[in-house]
């Protein structure tokens, strides 16, 4: 973890803020665009935000924050009582959406799928590539960034809100993508989905800020042997592989517990995970809090 | 035990408010009716409440309710609710708002000697947008409680003061009780080893939601 301050709250469209969070030791650790931090709240929820801000600045973390109506107590603490000056933790950043090197690139944001994608945009731009945005959402004042994204890049930004343009039409962007360009995507389920539609799926890159629903195979009971310290821990079908841990006194560190952030990503040395996240996990490697196992055992690096 | 010889002298309720004396006039001005934003602040971070019902004949109940700072939603200035997560099963708050949906509320924050009361009526709900903000480890609870509040007051510091309820020397105090375990034994006239109902209630508090 690293103690930040949180130095600015800035209301950068309706219902969005904007946080900068500065070290309270001098540098935070760096970064790479579609990276993100855990932010640990004041009412013991941690949430993950992408980091919108400029890499290069060592002194502070940017992130953006939608109130969503339908909060389950985190967007709400944030837009109705963090306080500037207040000291907050935040994880070291993590990288589920990395930005991989490309001759030309189509980013596709919708509301405040816009903050992942911000830094990207500079840094493909600052690497020569040809990149362009398409940048939805449902109003022109509900979406962040507008007019920085429009100064700094021009016509190559298209903002299309939906009360006014409709949706994004994606068909007519898959047709018209050049074979050397990558797409990432940000944005609301349904953005996401129609994205996966239109795109074909090696150049196609997401990032989600919630899992899709999804049903698995029953839950089996599996055993978990912790390679370092020696110890075999039970999971029942009941529980998931990370609260097993943790009440065997192996505690995992742990975000969203639903298969999104990867806070709780484990190096598997044996067995077969099963995998439930929405992360796609690397190869060797497991998220505690979603995925179980196919094999009866497996041997993690803890 | 000893037993007392009569019961104690009942002071009647004329007599009682004689000897109390008058509330100071700012104690009366700061009960409001609805929720402000010190009161909102003062939920969102209260991680415990005591939950007063009582049924139709005036049979009284008060239920401990947690989880995180802010498990209570402010819904509007006039309305909240509060998750009902997985307990005793008894019902008593359910059973006795069925009769009489008078409800109290007393919000506490570790730390703070003040307390938060919040009065009104309460019903179940089974509303999906109430329940979704609930959602914890990615479970919701089956039902909440929606209060209409009617009183909204901040209660001073004393009894809190008084009881040193904060402060971390009084944790003490545990090692002075027996275990659920022990009680239930006794209570119950049980042969069995205490150890054996304590780690089953253990097991039982790995399932929080």
């Amino acid at each position: 973890m690293q103690l930040t301050i949180l130095d600015r709250v800035d209301r950068v469209a309706d219902g969005v803020v904007s946080l900068v969070l500065r070290g309270a030791a001098g540098e935070l650790e760096p970064w790479e665009p579609g990276a993100h931090i855990d932010l640990a709240l004041p009412n013991w929820l941690t949430r993950q935000y992408s980091l919108c801000g400029d890499p290069a600045d060592r002194e502070r973390y940017r992130i953006a924050v939608r109130h969503d109506p339908l909060s389950r107590g985190g967007s709400e603490y944030v837009h109705l009582f963090l306080r500037q000056g207040r000291p907050l933790e935040v994880s070291e950043p993590r990288n589920n959406f990395p930005l991989l090197p490309a001759p030309e690139y189509l980013f596709l944001a919708g509301g405040i799928g816009i903050t992942p994608i911000l830094p990207m945009l500079r840094a493909a731009t600052r690497a020569g590539a040809a990149a362009r945005l398409v940048y939805a959402g449902r109003s022109a004042a509900t979406m962040p960034f507008t007019d920085e994204l429009r100064s700094s890049y021009g016509d190559r930004v298209t903002v299309l809100a939906e009360d006014e343009h409709g949706r994004p039409d994606l068909a007519a962007l898959a047709a018209g993508l050049s074979p050397r360009a990558l797409v990432y995507c940000c944005g609301p389920a349904p953005m996401l989905a129609a994205a996966e539609a239109a795109f074909p799926a090696g150049r196609l890159h997401i990032e989600r800020f919630r899992p899709t629903p999804r049903t698995f195979p029953p839950n089996t009971a599996f055993e978990v042997v912790c390679a370092r310290s020696g110890r075999t821990v039970p999971v029942s079908p009941e529980e998931s592989m990370l609260d097993a841990l943790t009440y065997a006194g192996l505690p995992v560190a742990s975000g969203c517990r639903e298969g999104v952030c990867g806070s709780c990503e484990l190096t598997v040395l044996d067995g077969e995970p099963e995998h439930r996240d929405d992360i796609g996990a690397p190869a060797g490697r497991m998220y505690a809090c979603v995925s179980r196992a196919r094999s009866p055992r497996l041997v993690v690096d803890l | 035990m000893t037993h007392a010889l009569t019961r104690p002298r009942r002071v009647p309720p004329d007599e009682v408010l004689a000897r109390l004396g008058e509330p100071e006039a700012m104690t009366k001005a700061k009960i409001f009716d609805r929720i402000d934003q010190y009161s909102r602040r003062f939920i969102a971070h209260s991680p415990f409440l005591a939950m007063a019902t009582a049924d139709a004949a005036g049979r009284a109940d008060c239920t401990p309710r947690g989880d995180y700072p802010g498990f209570v939603k402010v819904l509007d200035e006039r309305t909240l609710a509060i998750p009902d997560r997985p307990g005793n099963k008894i019902a008593d708050s359910f059973r006795n708002l069925a009769e009489n949906d008078g409800i109290g509320l007393l919000f506490l924050i570790p730390g703070v000697r003040e307390t938060l009361r919040v009065n009104g009526r309460a019903y179940p709900t089974d509303e999906p947008d109430v329940l979704v903000r609930m959602q914890t480890e990615a479970k919701e609870p089956m039902l909440a409680l929606v209060v209409e509040v009617a009183e909204v007051y901040l209660h001073c510091g004393r009894a809190l003061i008084r009881s040193r309820l904060w402060d971390p020397a009084s944790q003490a105090l545990a090692a002075e009780i027996p275990s659920p375990g022990e009680m239930a034994i006794g209570q119950l006239g049980l042969d069995l080893d205490p150890k054996l109902i304590d780690s089953r209630l253990e097991a039982g508090y790995r399932e929080l939601y």
